[in-house]
């Protein structure tokens, strides 16, 4: 422990590749930043300013991810963080879904009368904490990402100043937030304490060769690290503070925290629990961690589809709905790391979900009245014949959430399934296909509504503007795509799971 | 044309859905659009028909177990091939549904009032997931089709369905989903033992054909495998007791929905059982032969008494489709050639009878807007092309010789005979109450007095009308005079059927081996 008391000069050095790598991040930060110094130019209106900075800055930082996705991974900062395919990969994940709900905020902000160009600049600073996380090796970053990520969205949630509901959320969030944090770091602590390392390979090859240090408190520290995984993704029992959230954040930023969030906690997840949880600690802790993970999904499912069941505000149905898909994605960790397929199905699921999960979200964007009125399920009462387009995007969004083919949610549900029977999780499987049937049910009343009631009250005034027009277009494009060729995608998650 | 020539099964499937995707782009506002819109769909059934015709008449019955095959790998990770493919089986249903869209199309130029685009789009996307579901040689891509036809029909009976067609709607959709989930689980694990078996991932069927799967005891995998396949077929035949979904959605699905559910998606479940569960699992399948056998009679004959005492046309209709479905299922799992063709023919006629009886309902339901045999009667006077119409496809229906229905229950009949001689003798029974309740309500509806005044208004048949019915009329009557015809295309592919489905009986008992031999040497 030595080289923790001075800082060594190589430390401080880039080597060019190293320099290289980093350029995604380098552009999304310094994106944000001039975001941050346009957004205070009072000569100018800088609501279109920040807002083109800010979309620009996801474009480019995503064409940048793009282009090192073939990049052997490359370790950087002394092992506390690496960049590979499978960051870059979910760094495209992030900034899509920034860039989504960019392009669905404009318009809504200008709705809400909330156009402050705080909001553009917060997301990215959300989607930079995204991209950190995912790429970090060593749980202190994790935690600095974490937070980067969360403190931007605790603002975000509240951003509806006037709002009673989005105060509460936001208040709700952050404490819980906290806590759940603190119960990571605290985990943290408990592992560095009992094996004297920080970076999750060194616990784990550490645990490896040590079994001696497979403590109580280490097990306990393995523990509390999971819970914090748990509450980020709400699967029950952390999921309380889930529904008041969603329910109380502006549209687009529930659409964002429903995808970008999970997918990166998700990604992270993964990235731990192959590193720390992944190799064969002990046969004690493996046990436990699947039986912790496994009761986890099975309650993540069923609480969250049959609650949704009861649901008859969609912003509410579709909160409940994630929950139930987070439990779905346990099933892909679970399962990932005794199934031939790996965790590629879980992957695949991230990518599918956020593509319908952001679609969707857009669209009740587009929806919703002021203060986020308008969303309750009769409100939506013969929209296919005002507006058909938006009702056949939004079905095909909830068909594909519902896992019908042909859209991604189809083919990500059966290979997540397929994946869980090579695990030999039969009884899990049976318990996802029917918790599946039963999350049918409350999509297709979105249907029923849309399509089979006669429209009620007078036309809506607003027209769908350009802007969240093409990010409807393009999730739909993807969840289609995603689904009637997988191959493609398929191949691509296998390919940047090889790295980790 | 090589292109073209190879790929004629795709361009079969995937026509009308292209068609219809143009379809859309057509205004609909007008009248003028409207008009350009049937035409338009009709021309594209049409189209579909012509295809599947040059499909026809390339087919040959001696050649290959599947023919004009196509395979392209579509998901190589797992092992998932967009394999299309036919044999004599598959053809005739094929042709069975492209035969009928145009039909349907025809018939519903009046009946249908509001959002005409959606309804034609959705017919036509419809075809093309059924004629996939038929033509796929690989167990996802059938799974695909087959789940994908829950959304048009959904569609179909949601929105331009009766009174209560939302719950109809939603009611067919889970149904028909729980089923199916259940047997996606089966396909995991089916596909799950082949890695294992041989190493590589599969879901082509005839990979999946030489799957050995332990047997033995109730509780064994090949078993639960059957059983999850069977849920899903069964649901869809549908079987007693999993038929309630069926009185519900027939009648309230618009007519082109009901003619399309009976007298197609309803035979999926058979080609269901046929393509999959059989030659699957054979030894599950003589294990379960009996339970099937009892549930087909009781559904032949359940389905038969409750059609009686329905007051409404359509519902009458409908459980009449349960009664004949349940000859079908009696015949399959009769496992002998006379039964299983029987079946067969069964399928097909029952699809060209009940389809014109919901069209005829439909007709009558357009004119009077009620479907209540009580608000009938004497119709035969204002109506006689109708009710000469109406009594063909009764005849039809109740199997008189010389119609269609005749051929397939007298095989059925006659197969199973061999195997239970009980069954069939209960069996027997649904042929008479099926002659009561169609001809009992013939009588209500087209003789005696007119009791009601609107009825002297009728008018007869329109030459649309007219141009609907005629080809059904043709085909119930060939069907019934040269069954050959029929026979001789899915000969070949029923022994290879029989021989892959039997095999089960073979190893199950030594009594039942010397009785499966004596069958196979007739």
């Amino acid at each position: 422990m030595g080289d923790l008391k001075t800082i060594r000069p190589e430390l401080l050095t880039f080597s060019q590749e190293q320099i290289q790598v980093l350029l995604p991040y380098f552009y999304v930060f310094a994106g944000t930043v001039v975001a941050v110094l346009a957004s205070v130019v009072k000569s100018i209106n800088p609501k279109w300013l920040v807002f083109l900075i800010s979309i620009l800055t996801c474009i480019a930082g995503i064409c940048s991810a793009w282009n090192f996705l073939d990049q052997p991974s490359v370790l950087l900062f002394n092992g506390m963080m690496v960049v590979d395919s499978y960051s870059n990969f979910f760094n495209i994940v992030f900034l899509g879904s920034a860039l989504i709900t960019l392009l669905a905020s404009f318009r809504y902000l200008d709705k809400e009368k909330l156009q402050y160009p705080e909001y553009y600049v917060l997301i990215l600073f959300s989607a930079l904490g995204m991209m950190l996380m995912a790429s970090s090796l060593d749980l202190i970053v994790i935690f600095i990402a974490l937070e980067l990520m969360s403190l931007a969205v605790y603002v975000l949630v509240g951003f509806r100043r006037a709002d009673r509901r989005s105060n509460e959320a936001a208040m709700k969030y952050f404490i819980l937030g906290s806590v759940a944090s603190a119960v990571f770091l605290y985990g943290t602590a408990l592992l560095y304490g009992s094996t004297g390392h920080i970076g999750m390979r060194e616990i784990g090859s550490f645990a490896h060769a040590h079994p001696a240090s497979v403590t109580p408190i280490f097990i306990l520290g393995a523990g509390f690290v999971l819970f914090g995984f748990l509450f980020k993704v709400a699967s029950v029992p952390f999921h309380m503070w889930m529904p008041d959230v969603y329910e109380g954040a502006p549209v687009p930023v529930t659409g964002f925290m429903t995808t970008g969030l999970k997918a990166a906690a998700f990604a992270t997840f993964i990235r731990v629990f192959i590193s720390l949880y992944g190799s064969p600690i002990s046969l004690f802790l493996e046990g436990h961690i699947h039986n912790i993970l496994w009761v986890s999904a099975v309650l993540t499912m069923v609480v969250g589809n049959f609650v949704a069941l009861t649901q008859t505000n969609l912003k509410r149905m579709l909160a409940y709905s994630s929950i139930a898909h987070s439990g779905y994605l346990l099933i892909g960790v679970l399962s990932g790391s005794r199934s031939d397929l790996g965790f590629t199905p879980g992957v695949f699921y991230i990518v599918a979900y956020a593509a319908m999960n952001l679609g969707a979200f857009v669209i009740l964007t587009l929806l919703s009245g002021r203060e986020d009125s308008g969303l309750n399920l009769h409100d939506l009462s013969g929209i296919s014949r005002r507006q058909p387009w938006l009702a056949f995007s939004m079905s095909v969004f909830l068909f594909s959430m519902a896992g019908i083919p042909p859209t991604a949610g189809f083919v990500a549900k059966y290979m997540l399934f397929y994946s869980a029977i090579q695990a030999n999780e039969l009884v899990l499987v049976l318990i996802a296909v029917l918790c599946s049937a039963v999350s049918v049910y409350y999509y297709l009343r979105v249907l029923v509504y849309m399509y089979m009631r006669d429209p009620v009250g007078s036309p809506p005034a607003s027209r769908v503007s350009m802007w969240s027009g093409l990010a409807v277009a393009a999730m739909v494009a993807i969840t289609l795509e995603m689904g009637i060729l997988p191959a493609q995608m398929l191949s691509l998650a296998k390919k940047v799971l090889t790295q980790l | 044309m090589v292109g073209f020539d190879s790929n004629l099964l795709s361009l079969m499937v995937f026509f009308p859905l292209l068609w219809a995707t143009l379809g859309l782009l057509i205004p609909s506002q007008q009248k003028a659009g409207q008009s350009v819109l049937k035409v338009w769909a009709l021309v594209g059934s049409l189209i579909t028909f012509g295809v599947s015709l040059i499909v026809y008449s390339s087919f040959a019955p001696q050649g290959m177990d599947f023919q004009l095959l196509e395979s392209y790998e579509w998901v190589p990770s797992i092992g998932i091939y967009y394999s299309l493919g036919i044999d004599g089986i598959s053809l005739w249903l094929i042709l069975l549904t492209t035969f009928l869209m145009p039909i349907v199309i025809l018939s519903s130029f009046q009946s249908v009032e509001t959002r005409y685009r959606g309804f034609y789009f959705f017919l036509l996307s419809l075809e093309t997931a059924i004629l996939g579901a038929f033509t796929s040689l690989d167990i996802f891509l059938f799974y695909v089709f087959w789940e994908a036809m829950l959304i048009p029909m959904y569609f179909l009976i949601g929105i331009w369905g009766g009174k209560d067609r939302v719950y109809a709607a939603t009611k067919f959709f889970l149904y028909t989903l729980v089923g199916s989930l259940l047997m996606l689980v089966a396909i995991f694990y089916l596909s799950y033992q082949h890695q294992i078996q041989f190493g590589s991932y599969s879901t082509l069927i005839t990979e999946l054909y030489k799957v050995q799967l332990a047997t033995g005891g109730f509780t064994n995998p090949q078993n639960i495998l059957f059983l999850a396949f069977a849920l899903a077929f069964a649901i869809k035949v549908p079987l007693f007791p999993l038929h309630t979904w069926l009185p519900d959605a027939h009648v309230q699905a618009p007519t082109a929905g009901s003619v399309i559910l009976a007298a197609v998606l309803l035979k999926m479940g058979g080609y269901g059982f046929i393509r999959f569960a059989f030659p699957l699992f054979p030894q599950s399948v003589a294990y379960f032969q009996h339970i099937f056998m009892i549930l087909g009679a009781i559904a032949i004959v359940y389905g038969a008494c409750i059609a009686i005492v329905q007051p409404d046309i359509k519902k009458l209709v409908a459980y009449s489709s349960v009664s004949h479905m349940g000859y079908v299922v009696l015949g399959l799992f009769s496992l002998n050639d006379i039964a299983i063709t029987g079946s067969f023919y069964q399928m097909l006629s029952h699809g060209i009878s009940t389809g014109a009886l919901f069209l005829l309902v439909g007709m009558i339901y357009e004119r009077r807007h009620t479907r209540e045999i009580s608000a009938f009667g004497g119709l035969t006077r204002v109506m006689p092309l109708f009710a000469i119409a109406f009594m063909i496809v009764t005849f039809s229906s109740i199997a008189l010789p010389g119609t269609n229905g005749f051929i397939g229950e007298f095989l059925i009949l006659l197969g199973a005979w061999k195997v239970s001689p009980v069954l069939t003798a209960v069996s027997t029974l649904g042929v008479i109450f099926g002659a009561v309740y169609m001809l009992w309500m013939f009588q209500r509806v087209m003789f005696g007095p007119m009791k009601h005044k609107e009825n002297e208004e009728l008018k007869d048949l329109t030459f649309r009308e007219f141009a609907v019915l005629t080809p059904l009329i043709i085909a119930i009557f060939v069907m019934g005079i040269c069954p050959n015809f029929f026979l001789e295309k899915m000969e070949p592919s029923i022994q290879r059927f029989i021989a892959k489905s039997t095999a089960g009986l073979v190893i199950q008992k030594n009594s039942v081996t010397s009785y499966a031999a004596s069958t196979r040497s007739e």
